[in-house]
Formats: C-alpha cells, sequence, structure tokens
C-alpha cells in the first residue's frame, strides 16, 4: 500500500514539474492559437542556459532564474517578432512548419555547439531526501512542485486582476471584438508568447537539477507536455496542472507495474483517449478541438 | 457557323511547359528522362546510393502528400505507415518465408487499414488536434515495436540476409536498386497525378479548402478524407517495405521514429504542397544535399545539415509558402505575360 | 399538391436561446419565396437546420416526402437541396470555375464535362470573364455571385439563398434578381433570405417574416407591408417595407 502511495507522491511532484513546463504551451495556444512546435527546444536551450550557470558561475539554478526568465522572454520576443508574428495571418500549416524548421536548426545548432554529451549539474540540495511519515520525497521536487503551483495561482490572479490580464482573457474569447473594445491584440500576442517563453525558462531551472540535458531533450519533453496541454484542456493553465499530475501519476505507476517503455505509450494511448472522447480536454471550451484553430 | 462557342473553351491539345494539374507536361517529361539517365549511366558507388535514396524520397514525400497537401491532413506520424510497411513485409519474409513483392502489399494494406482506423476515431478533430494525434499515434506504434521483442526484435531490429536474387528483392548491383525506386517513383508520381486531375481530386481540394462549402455541394468529407489517408498510408508502407530490401536492416529509430516522420513532412512543405511536382523537386533538391553535407562535414561539424535544413524550412515557409513548386508557377507565369 | 418541404413546429435551442422557436411552413414546387426578418431573427439557424449543418432540437423537416431532420449536408445536397452560404465559403486554392465544377460533378460523369458546365453557370450569373482567376482576388459581390453559381450548378429542387445580394450594384441587383425569377421556371424551387428588400418584396409572391425565431407572417408582400406585428418587427430599421 505504501508502495502505491509513494508512487502517486512521486508522480504527483514530477507531474507538476511538468505542468510547469507546459502552462507556457496552453497559454500560447489559448491566445495565440498556434502550437509551437519548438516548445521543447525552448525547454533545451533554457536548461543548457541553466548548465551553463552553474558550470562557469557556479550559480546554482534555482538563484540563476533571475538571469534565465528574462533571457528567454527576450528569445521569446525574438522568436514571435521573426517567425511567429509574420505566419499568423497565412495558412496555419505556415506557422507548424516554420516552428518546425525552428526546432530542427535548434536541435542541431546545440548538437554543433554541445556535442551530443548528456550534461548535469552536480545535487547541490545535499542529496538527501525529505521523508513524511512512510513516504518520501527528493527536494529538488518538492521546490519544483512547489514552484508549479505557486505560478499557476499567480497567473490566476494576473490573469483575473490586472488589466494585462483581463486583456489576455478577452483575446482568448474573441480576439475580433477584443481588438475592437481597444485591446492592443497583436502586442498581447507578443506579450503572450514571450511569456510563454519565460515560464519555460522557470521550469527549466528547476527541472535541471533533475534532468540531463542534450540537444534532443526537447523531444522527449515536448510530447509530454502536449499531451499535458490537450488533456488539460489547450489554453487552461488549471488544466495543465491537472493534466501534468494525471500524466504524473499515471507514468510513475505504470513504470512501475509494466515497465519503463510502456509508461511513455500508456500516456500516448491517454492521449488518443482523450482525443476521441473528450478532446477539449478535462477543463476546455467543449468543441473547440472541431473548430481547431481560425484558418 | 451560327454555333456559340462554348463557355469555357477546352484547352488546345498541345504541349504545356510547366506543370499543371490534369496534364503532362514537357518539364515532367524532361525530369523523368534525366531520371532513367541517372540510372542507366551507372554513376559510381556512392552516388548510386544518393540517387536510390532521392528517388525513394521522392516517392513517400508524394505518397505524405496525398493526405498532407491534397486533403490537407498534416500528419507528423507517418512513421507509423512505413515502419509497418517495412515490419510487415520483412517478418512475412525473415519468419515465414513469404517474397517481398508479395509481402509490400500486404504491408501497404495494413498501413492503410491502420490509418483508416485512426482518420475515423481523430475525425472530429482539425489542425494541431489532429497533426498532434497522428504523432501520438506513431510513437504508441513504435514503443510497441521497441518492446514486442518477440515479433520485431526489439531494440536489435530485424536483418535481411543479403542473399541476392529477384525473388527476394535484394540485389547485388545498385544501378537494379535504383530502377526499382525510380519505378517506385514513377508509379506513386501516376497515381498522385491521376488523383489530381480525378473528381475525387476535387473532392479532397473542396474539402480541405473549405468542409462546411463541400459538404454542402455533395462532398461527404470523412469519406475523403479517409480514402486520402489510406492512399497515403498504403503507398508510405510499400515504401517502407522497399527501403527494408535496400538497407536490409531495421530497427524502431531507423523506419519509426518522430524525426523521420518530420522528414516526411519537410520535403513536400520544402518542394510546394498540394502540387504533384512539388515534392519530387522537394526531394531532389534536399535529398542529395543533405547527404553530401552530411558526408562532408561528418562527424565534426554533425547536425550542419540538419541545421542549415532548418532553417532553410523557416525561411521558405515564411517567404515562398508554396514552395520550390510554387516559385516555379509564379516564373512560369511571369513569363508567359511577358511574351507578347 | 404535396409539398416539396414541409417544416413542422421546428425549434432549435442553443441552451437557454431558442434560435428557432417552433416555426411551420410548407412550401410546393416551383414556389419562389422570401424569408425576411430583423437581425439574429433566425434565419441563419433555419437554414442550417434545413440543409442539415444542425440538428433540430425538436420539430421536423419533411423533404419530397421524406423526413429528413437531422440528415447530413452532404446527403441534402444529393437529395436537390442547395445553400449559399452568408458569407461567402469559396475554395481558396481553386480557380472561379474549378468552384463551380465541384459542384458540378454532383451530376456530371468526367471532371471535363463539369467544368463545361460550370463555365455555363458561370456565364449566367456574370462571371464569364473570371473562369480561370484565382478565387482570392476577387470582391465579395463576386464572392456572392459564386456562391450561386456553385448552388445553381447542383442542379438542386430547392435552392436557399441567403443575402446574395450585398454587395452589388444596382444593375447588378436587377440582373441577379431576373436570375432568381427564372429559377422556378427551371424547376429549381427557391426560398430567399435577404435584407435587400426592395428586390425581393417586388419579385417574391409571397413572403415569411421571422422574428426572434418564431414565423410572424406568412403572406403576399402588400399585406405584409400593411402587417402590424411585421412593422413593429422592423421599428428601428432603417430598411422600408415598400
Amino acid at each position: 500500500m505504501t508502495t502505491v502511495g509513494q508512487l502517486v507522491l512521486s508522480g504527483l511532484l514530477i507531474g507538476g514539474i511538468y505542468a510547469l513546463m507546459s502552462i507556457g504551451l496552453t497559454l500560447i495556444f489559448g491566445v495565440l492559437r498556434v502550437v509551437n512546435f519548438a516548445h521543447g527546444e525552448f525547454l533545451m536551450l533554457a536548461m543548457y542556459g541553466a548548465w551553463a550557470m552553474t558550470k562557469y558561475l557556479g550559480l546554482n539554478p534555482y538563484y540563476s532564474v533571475v538571469a534565465i526568465v528574462p533571457a528567454m522572454f527576450l528569445f521569446g520576443v525574438l522568436v514571435h517578432r521573426m517567425i511567429v508574428a509574420p505566419a499568423l495571418d497565412k495558412p496555419h500549416l505556415v506557422v507548424v512548419f516554420a516552428t518546425m524548421g525552428l526546432s530542427i536548426l535548434m536541435q542541431n545548432v546545440a548538437l554543433m555547439a554541445m556535442s551530443a554529451d548528456l550534461l548535469d549539474v552536480p545535487p547541490m540540495l545535499g542529496g538527501r531526501s525529505f521523508s513524511f511519515g512512510p513516504f518520501y520525497a527528493k527536494p529538488e521536487l518538492l521546490i519544483g512542485f512547489a514552484v508549479a503551483v505557486a505560478c499557476t495561482l499567480a497567473l490566476r490572479f494576473m490573469l483575473q486582476a490586472t488589466y494585462l490580464g483581463k486583456a489576455i482573457r478577452a483575446t482568448v474569447q474573441d480576439g475580433e471584438a477584443a481588438q475592437l473594445m481597444g485591446v492592443p491584440v497583436p502586442r498581447i500576442f507578443l506579450i503572450t508568447f514571450a511569456a510563454g517563453s519565460a515560464l519555460v525558462g522557470l521550469s527549466a531551472c528547476v527541472m535541471m537539477p533533475l534532468f540531463s540535458v542534450f540537444p534532443t531533450v526537447g523531444l522527449n519533453f515536448v510530447l509530454i507536455a502536449f499531451v499535458i496541454v490537450v488533456l488539460g484542456g489547450m489554453g487552461s493553465i488549471e488544466g495543465a496542472l491537472l493534466g501534468g499530475i494525471c500524466i504524473g501519476i499515471v507514468q510513475s505507476l505504470s513504470s512501475y507495474y509494466i515497465a519503463p517503455a510502456f509508461g511513455q505509450m500508456f500516456f500516448f494511448m491517454l492521449f488518443l483517449l482523450v482525443m476521441i472522447f473528450r478532446p477539449a480536454g478535462l477543463l476546455g471550451r467543449k468543441g473547440e478541438a472541431s473548430i481547431g484553430i481560425n484558418d | 457557323m451560327d454555333a456559340a462557342p462554348p463557355i469555357a473553351k477546352r484547352r488546345p491539345k498541345r504541349w504545356r511547359l510547366m506543370p499543371e494539374r490534369g496534364t503532362l507536361s514537357l518539364f515532367e517529361l524532361a525530369l523523368l528522362a534525366i531520371c532513367v539517365a541517372l540510372v542507366v549511366a551507372r554513376p559510381p558507388q556512392y552516388l548510386q546510393d544518393v540517387i536510390i535514396q532521392t528517388f525513394l524520397w521522392a516517392g513517400l514525400a508524394l505518397a505524405w502528400n496525398i493526405a498532407g497537401g491534397f486533403a490537407g491532413l498534416i500528419s507528423f506520424g507517418h512513421a507509423a505507415f512505413f515502419g509497418l510497411g517495412a515490419y510487415t513485409s520483412t517478418i512475412l519474409t525473415v519468419n515465414h518465408g513469404v517474397t517481398p513483392w508479395i509481402g509490400l502489399w500486404i504491408g501497404g494494406a495494413l498501413a492503410a487499414v491502420f490509418a483508416t482506423l485512426l482518420t475515423l476515431v481523430c475525425a472530429r478533430l482539425r489542425g494541431p488536434f489532429f497533426i498532434l494525434s497522428t504523432l501520438a499515434a506513431a510513437e504508441v506504434v513504435r514503443i510497441a515495436a521497441l518492446n514486442w521483442e518477440k515479433l520485431t526484435g526489439g531494440a536489435e531490429g530485424l536483418a535481411i540476409l543479403p542473399t541476392a536474387s529477384v525473388a527476394n528483392m535484394v540485389f547485388d548491383s545498385k544501378t537494379t536498386y535504383a530502377a526499382l525506386m525510380l519505378g517506385y517513383l514513377v508509379i506513386v508520381y501516376a497515381v498522385t497525378k491521376a488523383v489530381e486531375g480525378s473528381r475525387y481530386g476535387y473532392y479532397l481540394f473542396a474539402a480541405r479548402d473549405d468542409e462546411d462549402a463541400a459538404s454542402a455541394a455533395g462532398v461527404n468529407p470523412l469519406l475523403a478524407r479517409t480514402g486520402a489517408m489510406g492512399l497515403s498510408a498504403f503507398l508510405t508502407g510499400i515504401g517502407g517495405s522497399l527501403f527494408a530490401q535496400y538497407f536490409l536492416f531495421l530497427d524502431p529509430t531507423h523506419v519509426l521514429s518522430p524525426e523521420l516522420s518530420f522528414q516526411f513532412a519537410l520535403l513536400p512543405a520544402l518542394g510546394g504542397l498540394g502540387t504533384a511536382i512539388g515534392p519530387v523537386l522537394g526531394s531532389f533538391a534536399i535529398t542529395p544535399l543533405s547527404e553530401m553535407l552530411r558526408v562532408y562535414f561528418g562527424g565534426k561539424a554533425a547536425g550542419l545539415h540538419l541545421a542549415i535544413y532548418g532553417g532553410v524550412l523557416v525561411i521558405v515557409m515564411l517567404y515562398f509558402p508554396s514552395g520550390i513548386a510554387g516559385a516555379l508557377r509564379r516564373l512560369a507565369q511571369r513569363r508567359r505575360s511577358d511574351a507578347p | 399538391m404535396t409539398a416539396l418541404l414541409e417544416v413542422r413546429d421546428l425549434t432549435r435551442a442553443f441552451g437557454a436561446l431558442k434560435a428557432v422557436a417552433g416555426v411551420s411552413f410548407s412550401i410546393r414546387a416551383g414556389e419562389l419565396v422570401g424569408l425576411i426578418g430583423p437581425n439574429g431573427a433566425g434565419k441563419s439557424t433555419l437554414y442550417n437546420v434545413i440543409a442539415g449543418a444542425i440538428a433540430p432540437s425538436s420539430g421536423e423537416v419533411v423533404f419530397k416526402g421524406r423526413p429528413v431532420a437531422g440528415w447530413k449536408p452532404y446527403q441534402a445536397a444529393r437529395a436537390g437541396v442547395a445553400r449559399t452560404f452568408q458569407i461567402p465559403k469559396p475554395y481558396r486554392h481553386l480557380s472561379v470555375l474549378e468552384n463551380v465544377a465541384l459542384s458540378a460533378l454532383l451530376h456530371e460523369r468526367t471532371v471535363a464535362a463539369a467544368r463545361d458546365s460550370a463555365g455555363v453557370v458561370l456565364a449566367e450569373v456574370g462571371l464569364a470573364d473570371y473562369l480561370d482567376v484565382p478565387v482570392a482576388n476577387l470582391t465579395v459581390g463576386l464572392l456572392k455571385r459564386l456562391e450561386v453559381a456553385r448552388a445553381i450548378a447542383l442542379r438542386p429542387s430547392l435552392v436557399l439563398f441567403d443575402e446574395i445580394m450585398a454587395g452589388l450594384t444596382p444593375s447588378e441587383v436587377k440582373g441577379m434578381t431576373s436570375l432568381v425569377a427564372a429559377l422556378p421556371a427551371r424547376g429549381i424551387t427557391v426560398i430567399w433570405v435577404e435584407h435587400v428588400l426592395y428586390a425581393i418584396m417586388n419579385t417574391a409572391p409571397r413572403i415569411m417574416v421571422l422574428h426572434r425565431g418564431e414565423l410572424i407572417a406568412d403572406g403576399a408582400p402588400a399585406t405584409l407591408a400593411k402587417d402590424p406585428a411585421v412593422i413593429k418587427a422592423y421599428l428601428g430599421e432603417e430598411t422600408s417595407l415598400a
């Protein structure tokens, strides 16, 4: 019984971290109606950044957040200006393939610059796990989960209470109407995309103590992120958290009881099941998947 | 002559220079002639490998295009069909002694059935939802193949004995392989052109461009989409079998990876989605280039060719969304309007 | 004479809002019937239900004696119901001729024959000069005419026109009106939603008025123009009724 409990706990914690990584993606989709296929490479870039700051500046990834998050924000601005914004008024396949191309470009530039080696940061929190009764948890996992929850709450607050948040929600609901009401929609697109990128930066700092970075690390995580975003409902932040937790638990349980590789397969099958029966996800708007995007 | 001329004049029967829907052009014939010449001329070994792969990839790009370009069903999961075809014919050959000439049809059919089921199951999904579903489905197939060791050999894969014979579809001479792949390319191209000019092609284009309007005009969009995906998967699966016979080794990384799936989509995107000649041009431009870059830069700058690839894709998508074929067409139109 | 189309107590609700509320009418073959009403009256929803784009919440639709409520749009088209869209939905990557040829394929056996017959229809709506023009280059007025051509090319028994006059010049309106008026003689029954009222009030022998989902009037234009309920529904509208 404690085994199951432990697995659920570990799954919950890692799921929160997966969710943090996916919030940017779901936000971007909710507002811009665009799937950023280079999302995994944004994560990879930020992870390399965090690793480099540890290696060359001795800065713990939790501290290098102050540098990585703004840097990723700026990177997001750059990518949006150069690639996403010009693609928005063209057929949907343009943004799909353009972000795909960016993904391939980034993966291979990383390969050339950093080689294919797996890189890690040394453990810096003592290496001992916290225990709660019969269960234990690594501090890195706890911190990551806490950041994820805090982030979700902060975003929700921002969306409800600030003008920017309201403008974003208005754009999500009806971009044209929002524009007519004076919401600077192109600016909102830019800010959202850059914020999504910054959120990826945050999650990279939290993930670096737990995972190795290598040029194609993005591919593994982006598939997980896609599943979480779809499961939770595209555009829903709480949905991403919920979806992440579900995925984390499913993966944890199936990896143990069946086999690690099958763990991955299970959540793809979960993805397909969600797609078939409730494509809008747990917290998404019904019927959304049938509209897809505005073409 | 009192009869009023028909309102829509039938085009006079003369050869067109540039590729067009429904007819064969001089450009296409010239390209075919060049391809045949490349096979017959017996170039050096390393070039022959490039030629073989170029022809195969052109066929695969065309196959993807039937779903992605004609029907608008962008799929990032075509490796599943490729792999299903490859594994089916190989398992039949290796374990049951079935000749690949028959095995490839079975592989193709299996891929088609899988594709049809997938499309039906994802019937209500559009845009990125559909794309991601194809990605997920392909991953399911890959992981299944990786773990079902008894059937597929798992990560170690399957090898085909290199005993050359026509019945085995294994050849000593690269020229024969080149001819085989060219045959595949020509057949897939013929199928593509036939679809493009047929009423079925019209249904696909209409359903792609505006599903509601097409429905209101009597087209059953689900049937059209499913048929396109099935045909695309069938041809892709056959390509997979041919690849297996050439490469003589299969494993999930080589025939079921997401990177492979992206490649299937990239070539038509660069060459020009939605046209017949586009995917061919895409493959002819990119495959030799990437092979040469890979060979030339080798290990030191591993990934350079792909980085260039990615960068080019971004630029092409933003500035030449109709790809190489679109650029050629505009060139031809400009020349036609310049002519007196 | 049996009705071509019969609608009985048709209702379509979206949540608590009844877009179409208990509408009943019957249309015989060969009629030319106008359908008017203020914005939001439910005209598009009614069309969508008849043409199969959405299913009714309750009630019946009977076409050529067959109950068809809830059918799919392509089934409606094949059975002989054609419709245009208020916001034109052309096939962007096809030429004008090809747009109409797709419709013509319903009845023609070959692509070439479909293209020929599309050309004929396009000439009828005055688009003969635009055959090979890519659709992206057309103005709204031309796109509306393309919608009409696509509908006619289906050789339907019943056509549902949705505001086909918007964006046309007065002389174009005249031309389109004559075209529409001639359709019943060709065996095409017409229901015609229109906001350009002077065109429809002078052409259609019968007008139905929809308001807030309900059919509030159904009769000759002259009678309708004096009907207090109809006048009230249009109060505040800038269009005049006569």
